[in-house]
């Protein structure tokens, strides 16, 4: 069974460059525009793993990686961070509130393959 | 005596009138200077206003035509990505199918082999050299999955390089909230100005596009550095957190 990522970014290239570039791993991806839609699909579908952006809409990603790690159902589902953010505080951030990694735009296709492997393999 | 001394008072003032006249006299000219000075200024503030309010009004239309230009990229960018997800699909087809045919290549190897024998056996060495030299499908099916191998390369640089097309929406977002801040400043300044623009200029004022977010700092750059200055970082975080929580199980 192919295994499903959940792809929040409110920019729908990056949602396409990640499944682009996961789709070829033989992963199957479920996109959401911000961390809220992430959030109403994330019980709905089993999802293996979150890559989500910061900048965001409505819920944002530091948000929604809280509610993810606060959720006692979600709580194991690895997450990684895409972000233009990478400044020290925002990294410290992410990782404090949970996330597993943390990868920089503009990002090297085979890197997050890497990085999804890791989880998921 | 009294009397001598109110005439001594009156005479005082009315002195006091005739330098007062005087100073008045000499003042009226630098007086006619200044109204003539404000009569000049007047229409040339008025100018500066009409031009401020002017410039204000203009703004949404520049903010618009900056979404629409990220907008427009977006959508190119998208369509781009679906041909080189087509690309991609095809290349990997193609390659199935070379592997596929390489695979009863082997087979075909395997009966030429048996057939090779039974030639050499009964003395057809030349059918047997020329047959050879003119297959050459095995090195050419090497030859082709190493092109694909490279097109597909390419294909993920291309990827990689329209990545920018984010960057740049996040910095042209980045152009508008300043751009809306100069507009808030001079409608503020308009307020002060005159009453009567400032309708206008806040009719003007088309919704700013609050769902969008942006990294004012966003910045292209396709070297591997910035992304090993990130893992550095978490892996201080990391250790970081980890030394935490040794000390907590140790206090």
């Amino acid at each position: 069974m192919k295994k499903i990522i959940l792809v929040a970014d409110d920019s729908p290239s990056i949602r396409k460059f990640v499944s682009f570039a996961l789709k070829l791993k033989g992963y199957e991806i479920i996109s959401a525009s911000d961390g809220m839609e992430a959030l109403e699909k994330l019980p709905n579908a089993k999802i293996n793993l979150v890559i989500t952006d910061l900048n965001m809409p409505n819920l944002d990603g530091f948000e929604l990686i809280k509610a993810i790690r606060n959720n006692v159902e979600l709580k194991e589902i690895p997450i990684i961070i895409l972000s233009s953010l990478s400044g020290s505080e925002e990294i410290k951030k992410g990782m404090e509130f949970g996330a597993n990694s943390y990868l920089a735009k503009p990002f090297d296709p085979q890197r997050i393959a890497y990085e999804v492997s890791k989880y998921l393999n | 005596m009294k009397q001598i001394s109110n005439m001594s008072d009156l005479f005082n003032r009315l002195n006091d009138l005739k330098f007062a006249f005087k100073y008045g006299q000499e003042l009226i000219p630098m007086i006619q200077s200044i109204i003539d000075f404000v009569k000049e200024t007047v229409p040339l503030l008025e100018d500066i206003n009409s031009s401020i309010a002017d410039s204000t009004n203009k703004i949404p239309r520049v903010r618009d035509q900056i979404n629409n230009i990220s907008d427009s990229t977006e959508l190119a960018t998208t369509e781009i990505l679906d041909i080189v997800d087509s690309i991609s699909n095809d290349i990997s087809n193609v390659e199935e199918k070379i592997k596929a045919s390489k695979e009863s290549e082997s087979e075909r190897q395997k009966h030429w082999n048996e057939i090779k024998e039974i030639l050499n056996k009964s003395g057809h060495t030349q059918l047997i050299d020329s047959y050879e030299s003119s297959d050459q499908n095995s090195i050419l099916s090497s030859e082709i999955l190493n092109t694909l191998g490279g097109i597909k390369q390419k294909v993920y640089n291309i990827t990689l390089s329209l990545q920018v097309q984010d960057i740049t929406s996040q910095q042209l977002a980045s152009v508008n909230h300043l751009i809306e801040a100069v507009r808030a400043k001079l409608s503020s300044l308009i307020l002060l100005l005159d009453d009567k623009e400032i309708s206008n200029v806040e009719s003007a004022n088309s919704e700013v596009c609050e769902s969008t977010t942006f990294d004012p700092n966003a910045s292209y750059s396709k070297s591997p550095e910035r992304q090993e200055l990130v893992d550095d970082l978490v892996k201080n975080n990391l250790d970081k957190t980890s030394q935490e929580e040794i000390d907590k199980l140790f206090s």
